[in-house]
């Protein structure tokens, strides 16, 4: 408290006290009476008040400056946010950029794997197309009421035989067909169609008759390609001969369900060459739709031509095996089955040919 | 007359010529306007008290503005400006105010 009341008591300045003692008491002393002492009062003055205007002044520039600085800050803040929005929009392009490119990396040519999903057969998929019905001969037992496991087995001929659909599939695949399934089972690369005991099975699934075939396609285009094609004739000489009936018709919307039991891996081929044959190079996941259709009819034509019957009616095994040699050329390895076995029911001879991989196979 | 002659012309030269004030110099004008009034005060009081001296008057003026600027300018330095700035306006402040209340006192005599 000394120090503020020292600075209350003391406001004037003690040296003009100490000045009027020493000049003596002679009466109040108000303005100089000398010229110099006018003149350094004035001076004084003068001085004061170009001090206090100065810093007026100066206050009074410095507020708009102030405000230009703060302006000035602020439009450098927008500059900031505008420049950090451009570069975020920047990120998310290449981000995009990033993703289409890699998806593109990882598929080459063909788009990312989902994509890939539906051409492939682990997708269902829908479109116009082509319906096929098989239907055994009558008399072969009583149309879908058979039992596959308690006929009599494929020496009665006018069964349809697991060759017979393997013909016809090959076929849709060779006029354009995009995806094929069964009696509702899609048909993948991996897929095969066999015989077993009496039954014809697609994926190791028994089938039961009558038999229906949907390929996926462009509908019309597809029927007449498949009609004068090789497996189309083969259809009417199966109808002529043993009265095995097919319908064929083209349909607006067909829907083929996915496959089950079947995974998608990608892989990529080593040294990217097209093979002449078209069969998959890098893994399970080829095309199923286009490597299997350049050789099915060219290497699968002579037998049927060089055997115009290759059933003939009331045909016994070992009368069939003349025919089984030139058609197990086109099936892999399982499928060499000597002629020499040809008293045995035709289980074996068609061993696990797949509709797919039969025929890429040269 | 001559003290409202040189206090005219100070506000004049201030006003019109307005000189460039060192940017150096600058953060202490605000301390030294408020030193100045002190002076100014101090100086009317004075002559109020009829104890008035120019010398005197003269050299406060100076000394006040040069010590104020001083402190403020040290005060920077040890980065303290701010308040130091503060505590020689609380002073100055409150020298003003009571050499105005002798000056109120001189002139209405209450």
């Amino acid at each position: 408290m000394s120090l503020l009341t020292n600075v209350m008591d003391h406001s004037l300045d003690e040296g003009y006290a100490e000045a009027a003692a020493a000049r003596g008491g002679d009466g109040p002393y108000r303005i100089p009476g000398t010229v110099r002492g006018l003149i350094t009062l004035g001076a004084g003055l003068a001085l004061v008040g170009a001090v206090i205007t100065v810093g007026a002044v100066n206050a009074h520039k410095a507020e708009p400056t102030l405000a230009k600085e703060r302006d000035a800050l602020i439009h450098r803040i927008n500059d900031a946010n505008g420049s950090a929005d451009h570069l975020q929009q920047q990120v998310q392009d290449l981000r995009r950029k990033v993703d289409s490119t890699q998806r593109q990396a990882l598929a080459p040519g063909e788009g990312d794997p989902a994509a890939l999903a539906g051409g492939v057969g682990l997708a269902e998929v829908t479109g116009p197309g082509v319906k096929l019905v098989l239907e055994d001969a009558a008399g072969t037992g009583a149309g879908g009421n058979v039992d596959p496991r308690a006929g009599q087995g494929f020496s009665n001929s006018g069964r349809l035989r697991d060759r017979d659909l393997q013909l016809v599939v090959n076929g849709l695949w060779a006029s354009g067909a995009e995806a094929v399934s069964i009696n509702g089972q899609r048909l993948t690369a991996l897929s095969a169609i066999r015989a077993a005991g009496e039954a014809v099975l697609v994926d190791n699934r028994p089938l039961v008759p009558p038999y229906t075939v949907q390929a996926l396609g462009d509908g019309p285009r597809l029927l007449g390609a498949f009609e004068s094609a090789m497996a189309g004739q083969y259809l009417r000489l199966l109808q002529e001969k043993y009265g095995i009936k097919s319908t064929l018709s083209a349909q607006k919307s067909l829907t083929l369900p996915a496959a089950v039991g079947v995974s998608l891996r990608t892989a990529q081929p080593a040294v990217p060459e097209t093979s002449p044959t078209g069969a998959p190079t890098g893994g399970a996941s080829g095309s199923p739709s286009g490597s299997p259709s350049p050789s099915a009819p060219a290497s699968s034509g002579p037998s049927a031509s060089g055997s115009p019957s290759p059933k003939p009616s009331g045909s016994t095994p070992a009368k069939r095996s003349p025919s089984t040699p030139a058609r197990t050329t086109t099936s892999p390895p399982p499928a060499s089955s000597p002629p020499a076995k040809g008293s045995r029911p035709s289980t074996t001879t068609t061993g696990s040919s797949s509709a797919a991989t039969g025929a890429a196979t040269p | 007359m001559i003290a409202v002659l040189g206090l005219v012309i100070g506000v004049v030269v201030g006003l019109f010529v307005q000189p460039e004030v060192p940017d150096a110099v600058v953060p202490y004008l605000p301390i030294a306007v408020v030193a100045a009034l002190d002076a100014v005060f101090g100086g009317v009081r004075a002559m109020l008290d009829g104890i008035f001296n120019d010398k005197v008057f003269i050299v406060s003026f100076l000394s006040n503005v040069v010590v104020a600027a001083l402190i403020v300018f040290l005060g920077d330095q040890l980065g303290v400006g701010s308040q130091l700035s503060t505590g020689v306006v609380v002073v100055l402040g409150i020298r003003i105010f009571s050499n105005a209340a002798a000056i109120r006192r001189h002139v209405f005599r209450a």
